[in-house]
């Protein structure tokens, strides 16, 4: 044993006890806002793990994208949705819990047989030197399909985002007053300071 | 497409001459790092007030007769005289003045119309005090003078900007006759007279 | 090219020499980088905020800091001092967890951008294959900071100013990157070493700043507005918001933000020389005066000079674009948030998008001047 294999194996340890309780903190905590931090921590424990397997690009763009994006924009939509809801406690939830939990562990059981049934195919001789070249060539050449529908999908995702979002656009058969009604907030019209409207 | 075409041709000039105006107000900044600083390190260095400036009242309790013309034109009847009438002189016996800085605005109204000139103003601005109510001043502390500031061995006393010799921005380092830029009154009442002087002759051959 | 200067492989030779074991040896050369880059990385904020305090005063006439140690140099060290014995607050109602995670959120992954600065042909501390991707990447956590600064303080300004820190730096996010990716394209690597490398040889006259001149400008806005600089300076705009996110932080953890705040902008100006003036390459082309001097690469103290003269020039040409960030903080007054977001989406991004289209056609047309 050297020192970079053990420093893997500690770094590999605390970045999967780190990744599963976060996993599980996003899953039983009340808070939601706890939860959308808390996934914040599993993408970033990904991503770790993802430089343990060299794969440095990927863990760039792990962080990037789901770190830097995503999650930023779940942030984003908690904190403007202004809503206090207190959910009512329901009869038998523990049924409910209880049927999740076993669903979720039969899948858990299912993936770990499937991983230890499989005859990996690992090869441990070749270092990539740079991933971002080979990256780049698989997506030119076996991939270039996904990658393609991929970015289509992406370009779809963003036209449909910007039609939603412009403004010139007005469904018909509203009528205008009862829309200006609906955007002035509810709020009783104030009295003017200087006129008394009971006189004394 | 020429539509198009003009309206990026139009974005890209009021972007150049957005950067233009960047560009003059950098140029500005940079001019003003060279320029000397203006500070005046205060407590070690004081700027020495102009003759007329208006600071803390003075007043002489001997001189005062008790007419309260400085209540009267004092915009909020501040100054309290306190006074009652000594039947046996048949006068006005005064017994405390006082002036509260707290809510004066010093605007030299009083010292104006005092009749026996016993309000004046002083040089004096350094007023800070723990308490609001230790700004009220009796008629002993009014009648304290202040301490000049070009007396004060701790302190050195620089010019205002309007007393520097012509051209001369810096106060530091002046030598002490230096004259401020422009006449003195004594110098424009020696040629007022002058000139009268010379009126005055061929009047008289 | 030779390879300079190896410090970790003398490093760990000379311990070995010692008589000590090839792990141990590297097991003490490990802790090395960390501590000089927390150390570089603090002692880098303490002359910036001298530098802004000084800059800021000549730019007003005044004098600034001058009474602690010669001409003020240790009113940073004061201010330091203070934060550090300052009461430890946390507001009342505020989740004292997510209180004290936020700003070491923030905090962090500047520091860890560190890594992929180059101060020398063998000068830094990790020469990734990503670079610069990961710098892009690492800033994109800091937003989830601010959001928890902001969200956990209990205060609506701190909330505001947390969203609106975070909507400025994931908008800024994209003309920078796209600017950087015009850089990368010419110099068909990531890696921060080959982006030098590529602007090298030709003395001034070879970096990246003539032939990127429009990437150039995006990348100094969209990083200001990264840094929260003056005229983007909305999440802490003290006449709108009080401080923003830090509305209710004090002490070590408000210290924590303010570092965080001026390290980020030493290491944007550390980036922007990087990629855009030739990092620590000199104006004039040592390697070839050295070769009409006839002295060899490979002399020691030419090493040395080059090495010492290499760090030099990366931290002037990062000082000088501070001094640059300082005069524009005094200049330009702060814009509107839809302004911000107006610049940054329809000005910026268009004009990032047509400037990386012109590169990869002015890379197939010249692939002589805009690396083939």
């Amino acid at each position: 044993m050297n020192l970079a294999v053990d420093l893997q194996l500690i770094c590999f340890v605390v970045l999967g006890v780190a990744m599963i309780a976060a996993a599980l903190g996003v899953v039983l905590l009340d808070r939601i806002v706890y939860s959308a931090f808390l996934l914040g921590g599993v993408f970033l424990s990904i991503s770790g793990l993802y430089i343990l397997l060299n794969a440095d690009f990927v863990a760039a763009a792990q962080i990037l994208v789901y770190v830097g994006a995503v999650n930023v924009l779940i942030l984003f939509a908690i904190m403007l949705v202004n809503k206090q809801e207190d959910f009512t406690p329901l009869g038998n939830r523990w049924l409910r819990q209880g049927a999740t939990a076993v669903v979720c562990g039969g899948l858990f059981i299912l993936l770990a047989t499937m991983v230890l049934a499989t005859p990996w195919a690992l090869d441990t001789t070749v270092v990539i030197e740079n991933t971002v070249v080979q990256i780049g060539r698989h997506f030119f050449s076996d991939y270039l399909l996904p990658f393609e529908l991929a970015s289509v999908l992406l370009l779809m995702a963003m036209v449909g985002a910007i039609i939603l979002a412009r403004r010139d656009f007005v469904p018909e058969g509203i009528d205008p007053l009862t829309r200006q009604e609906a955007l002035t907030l509810p709020e009783r019209p104030r009295e003017l300071a200087g006129t008394p409207s009971d006189p004394r | 497409m020429f539509n198009f075409l003009k309206q990026v041709g139009d974005y890209a000039k009021d972007a150049a001459q957005a950067a233009k105006y960047i560009g003059q107000g950098l140029s500005v900044t940079f001019d003003h790092m060279q320029r000397r600083p203006v500070t005046v390190q205060y407590p070690y260095e004081k700027l020495i007030p102009s003759e007329r400036y208006r600071g803390r009242i003075h007043y002489e309790f001997d001189k005062c007769i008790s007419c309260e013309v400085c209540v009267r034109v004092c915009p909020i009847n501040l100054p309290i005289v306190d006074w009652e009438f000594d039947k046996a002189t048949k006068k006005k016996k005064l017994n405390h003045y006082s002036i509260d800085f707290g809510v004066c605005i010093f605007c030299g109204n009083c010292v104006e119309y005092c009749p026996t000139n016993c309000l004046s103003m002083t040089e004096e601005y350094e007023l800070a005090a723990y308490d609001r109510h230790e700004l009220n001043y009796d008629s002993v502390a009014l009648g304290r003078l202040p301490y000049k500031v070009t007396q004060d061995p701790m302190v050195t006393a620089l010019r205002e900007f309007a007393y520097l010799p012509k051209g001369e921005m810096d106060p530091h380092d002046l030598p002490p006759d230096a004259q401020r830029a422009g006449q003195r009154p004594e110098e424009l009442v020696k040629a007022l007279q002058k000139e009268a002087a010379a009126q005055a002759k061929p009047e008289e051959s | 090219m030779n390879s300079g200067i190896d410090l970790q492989g003398s490093f760990i030779q000379t311990l070995t020499e010692f008589g000590l074991p090839h792990d141990l040896a590297r097991a003490f050369w490990i802790p090395l980088p960390m501590i000089l880059v927390v150390i570089g990385a603090v002692v880098g904020v303490l002359v910036t905020v001298w530098l802004e305090r000084k800059v800021s005063a000549a730019a007003q006439q005044r004098i600034g800091p001058e009474f602690a140690g010669p001409l003020g140099v240790l009113q940073p060290v004061a201010d330091g001092l203070k934060l550090v014995f300052k009461e430890d607050l946390v507001p009342n109602k505020a989740d004292p967890w997510l209180f004290t995670l936020g700003p070491v959120l923030v905090v962090i992954p500047v520091i860890l951008s560190y890594l992929i600065v180059p101060f020398g042909q063998n000068l830094l501390i990790t020469d990734l294959n990503v670079g610069i991707f990961l710098w892009i990447s690492l800033s994109s956590i800091a937003p989830i900071g601010l959001l928890m600064a902001g969200y956990s303080s209990n205060n609506k300004y701190s909330l505001l100013g947390g969203l609106r820190a975070a909507a400025q730096s994931i908008s800024y996010e994209i003309p920078l990157a796209l600017a950087v990716l015009a850089v990368v394209m010419m110099s068909n690597s990531l890696s921060t070493i080959d982006i030098v490398e590529q602007q090298s040889g030709y003395g001034i006259l070879g970096w990246n700043i003539w032939r990127q001149p429009v990437g150039f400008l995006i990348f100094w806005i969209a990083a200001l507005a990264e840094c929260e600089r003056l005229p983007f300076d909305l999440p802490e705009a003290e006449e709108e918001i009080v401080a923003g996110y830090q509305t209710e932080y004090s002490g070590m953890r408000f210290a924590l933000f303010y570092v965080g705040s001026y390290i980020n902008l030493v290491l944007s100006a550390l980036i922007v020389a990087i990629l855009y003036l030739g990092g620590w390459e000199f104006p004039i082309p040592l390697d070839q005066l050295a070769g009409w001097l006839g002295v060899s690469e490979t002399t020691p103290w030419l090493q040395v000079t080059t090495a010492s003269l290499g760090i030099i020039m990366t931290i002037l040409k990062a000082y000088l674009l501070v001094f640059l960030a300082v005069l524009l903080r005094w200049t330009l007054p702060r814009v509107r948030i839809d302004q911000l977001l107006d610049l940054g989406w329809k000005f910026l991004l268009p004009v990032a998008l047509v400037n990386l289209l012109l590169t990869a056609a002015l890379k197939l047309v010249f692939p002589f001047a805009f690396g083939g």
